[in-house]
């Protein structure tokens, strides 16, 4: 194939971020030389969230010349001084601002599913950047769960491609799905990976090693990955992608401004009942401010996106915007996360190299023998000391007990999966009478398994520890976890069950968007970054080109 | 002391599923370890922080330097607080890791995580609950005024169970017994395996930034930092410096 022989030597035509890129600081470039707007200047898109859907869409549509601020609640973040090789000391990453959780199975929020300041969760998560399948998109007609989405996948093909350019996504040629390469070469694998990925043969299993948004070898101005192990603490190298290395250096060489430590209170309306902006609150002066704008695109992710909405109430719409048909919040969905960890004669020390190494997707799609829809996936990963410490507890270890394990960690080796859950409407996120620091309702995010939830994870455990005995594993240990989030506001042909149409455009409300995973009615069992930004690319292309009309004034077009 | 290519000393793997007490283990030669006990003896990872970033080196050593006053816990929940951290984690003797500071510090900074069980407080109101009501369990069932009072065994049953979520009892009504030991537990393990003294117990390499890992594998290979684990060798025919 003719992209082989160019690996890791091509980059996107469309985006220079890799080369605004400092060799010398981890800082996103740009920050003192923002354009910034004043508080009377109508923008043609006001942005809420800096993360893997917002700054995507601000970065090419900041191309064809659009004016965009971006409002992010969490700090502008200057990595060589605000992030850390260290577990405890990465807590600002995160989403901690108060949410209340609660259902038969409750979700911690937090370090694995939400992040605050620019750049997003992607700050934070593993790194893994697989696509969705084909399957994904029509659940509902397959395998009679779910729902179908009223896109295919063939609508996001292109977009993954560009989007694993820009990264850039690094793996082996992809072999389920729809098959593919990658642009980057896979990188090399630890000796605890070694041992999994022998396992996993012996045990009938095919991996591959990726697919990583992790340069291997060096990309315009981003190093080579130099294996550290913290991907999960925010990458100070530059190696692992995030938007705030991939789009928002050329979002901001293209005249964005993002203004940080600004939370969106509500969405505001004119007269006709089109959005006419954003009013947030400030951090620095806890007041109200107003951003006008003649679109307006929500990117907060699962929880805060369909809290913005609901709080975004007005005579016209009582129940919050897009909530007509009380829909919003609702089919929340996260992953089935249960890690497994093996003991071995020799020493692992699975701390060392990426978190995210070799994976499989062979039991990703329905398979009825298994008794149950759907399916999972696997993935390697590499728990640090205070992840590890509660992996061990979780199995009820603790005093001296939990100690022996702990002491034991250099001979361990661990791998999880991904089981993809279902949505249902009650798995929602609602306002809950508890408020933040600026007095506004939080969210309550309910959530409870299904009969077919259950039967996944119980059957990919057994998968987990036959990898593991036949790799020659002493002992193990089994967490079982959630991790990511998708839904909450979903797209679809029908205002009666749906949020967003196919141009996730909030029904009612023309000139407003949601370009983030809450849109996506179905998760499958791939980790979500890729494909949030791939709906944020293709939603962009379609509003830049006037196939989607926003209510921008054609005079500020270029 | 046994092979520890063997996994004999794994509690799932012995009879009665508890650990043995860590005296078969050998002292920490280089370095603190809690209790000193030397399943890395000869490995300290704050010998490499002169090669961690500022950023990170100042993060990990402001947890080596004493804490100074209380700012969160009364003095009376700090001596729960320590009972209830000493017996999740079986610090049973100096040197401690200073569980109750770090986390004290944690809560008066209100650096919490990003959720709240729906039948639960805030964790710092939960805090303040579970340690009262650790000491009603203590004086209900052993007849003292708190936690710290029982005998060591005491302790443990109780801690016991509340890891099982089966302590009950007027004193913790309005708990949910299960999410408050998962707040509870997560905020003593974080703390413990944030400190380097338990990074040097466990053989965690450690931050590993700007200079990176180069030796992924195969299993075994070191980097010129790391320190292979203690090894049935006779110890007087051991050099205290593994050859390079």
């Amino acid at each position: 194939m003719k992209t082989n022989l160019l690996k890791g030597s091509r980059g996107p035509r469309e985006n220079d971020s890799r080369f605004l890129l400092d060799v010398h600081r981890r800082e996103l470039p740009g920050e003192e030389t923002m354009k910034r707007y004043g508080q009377d200047e109508e923008v043609d898109l006001v942005i809420v969230g800096a993360g893997a859907g917002g700054s995507v869409l601000a970065q090419r549509l900041a191309r064809r010349g659009w004016r965009i601020v971006i409002l992010e609640a969490g700090p502008f973040w200057h990595p060589d001084e605000d992030w850390v090789s260290d577990e405890a000391g990465s807590h600002s990453l995160y989403w901690n601002q108060r949410r209340m959780i609660g259902g038969s199975d409750p979700i911690k929020m937090g370090k694995n599913n939400s992040g605050r300041g620019v750049g997003g969760s992607m700050v934070h998560y593993a790194g893994y950047t697989p696509r969705f399948h084909p399957s994904d998109f029509e659940t509902r007609t397959r395998d009679g769960v779910g729902a179908d989405w009223p896109i295919s996948y063939s609508d996001l093909r292109a977009h993954y491609e560009e989007i694993e350019r820009e990264l850039p996504v690094a793996g082996q040629d992809w072999p389920w799905g729809d098959p593919h390469s990658y642009p980057h070469s896979p990188h090399p694998i630890s000796g605890p990976a070694q041992v999994l990925w022998k396992g996993a043969i012996d045990a009938g299993i095919e991996m591959r090693v990726g697919p990583v948004g992790i340069v291997n070898g060096t990309f315009g101005n981003r190093p080579h990955c130099i294996y550290r192990g913290y991907c999960l603490q925010g990458c100070k190298v530059n190696a692992k992608a995030s938007p705030y290395v991939t789009h928002l250096p050329d979002a901001l060489e293209h005249g964005v401004e993002i203004r940080p430590e600004c939370m969106a209170v509500r969405i505001e309306l004119d007269e006709q009942g089109r959005a006419s902006g954003v009013t947030y609150m400030s951090e620095a002066d806890r007041r109200e401010h107003f951003q006008g704008a003649a679109a307006v695109a929500i990117c907060g992710y699962s929880i805060e996106t369909p809290r913005l909405l609901l709080n975004s109430t007005s005579a016209r719409f009582p129940r919050g915007l897009g909530n007509a048909a009380d829909q919003v919040g609702r089919y929340v969905m996260v992953q089935g996360a249960s890690q497994s960890a093996g003991r071995f004669p020799d020493e692992q020390r699975m701390y060392k190299g990426p978190p995210p190494e070799i994976s499989s997707e062979q039991f990703y799609e329905t398979d009825e023998s298994r008794g149950f829809a759907r399916g999972f996936s696997i993935q390697t990963v590499s728990p640090l000391p205070i992840g590890w410490a509660e992996h061990v507890i979780a199995e009820g270890h603790i005093g001296g007990a939990l100690r022996e394990y702990m002491r034991d960690y250099n001979h361990w080796a661990t791998i999880g999966v991904l089981n993809e859950l279902l949505p249902q409407a009650e798995n929602r996120v609602t306002l809950a009478a508890e408020t933040d620091i600026y007095g506004l309702p939080v969210a309550h995010f309910s959530h409870s398994r299904c009969e077919n939830d259950r039967r996944n994870m119980d059957y990919s455990r057994d998968v987990l520890q036959k990898i593991l005995e036949a790799a020659g594993a002493q002992d193990t240990l089994t967490i079982q976890r959630y991790a990511h989030l998708i839904g909450g506001a979903r797209m679809g042909s029908d205002p009666e069950n749906s949020v967003v149409d196919s141009d996730h455009r909030v029904w009612d409300v023309p000139n407003l968007f949601l370009a983030d995973g809450s849109v996506c009615p179905t998760q499958g069992s791939a980790n979500p970054a890729l494909t949030i930004m791939a709906l944020a690319s293709r939603l962009a292309a379609r509003l830049g080109s006037g196939e989607i009309h926003s209510n921008r004034n054609p005079r500020s077009s270029v | 002391m046994p092979e520890l290519r063997d996994p004999g000393h794994l509690p799932n793997l012995r009879p009665d599923g508890e650990a043995r007490k860590p005296d078969w283990l050998p002292r920490q030669r280089r370095g603190t370890s809690p209790q000193m006990v030397g399943r890395f003896p000869n490995y300290d990872v704050l010998e490499a922080a002169a090669d961690w970033d500022p950023a990170t080196r100042e993060v990990v050593e402001a947890r080596l330097r004493p804490g100074g006053e209380l700012r969160f816990f009364a003095a009376a929940e700090a001596t729960t607080a320590a009972a209830l951290s000493d017996r999740i984690l079986a610090q049973d003797e100096e040197p401690r890791v200073p569980v109750v500071e770090l986390i004290d510090r944690k809560l008066a900074e209100g650096r919490l995580d990003g959720y709240q069980y729906d039948d639960m407080p805030e964790d710092r109101e939960a805090w303040h609950l579970v340690l009262a009501a650790l000491d009603g369990t203590a004086t209900r069932l052993h007849g003292k005024d708190s936690l710290a009072g029982c005998p060591v065994a005491d302790q443990e049953g109780i801690v016991k169970a509340f890891a099982d979520g089966s302590l009950e009892g007027p004193e913790w009504e309005g708990l949910n017994v299960s999410h408050a030991w998962s707040v509870c537990s997560r905020m003593v393990l974080e703390a413990f395996y944030s400190h380097p003294w338990a990074w040097n117990e466990i053989g965690f390499g450690g931050p590993a930034y700007p200079t990176g890992y180069m030796r992924l594998g195969p299993v075994g290979i070191l980097e010129p930092h790391e320190r292979a684990g203690a090894t049935a060798e006779d110890p007087a025919r051991a050099t205290s410096e593994p050859a390079e």
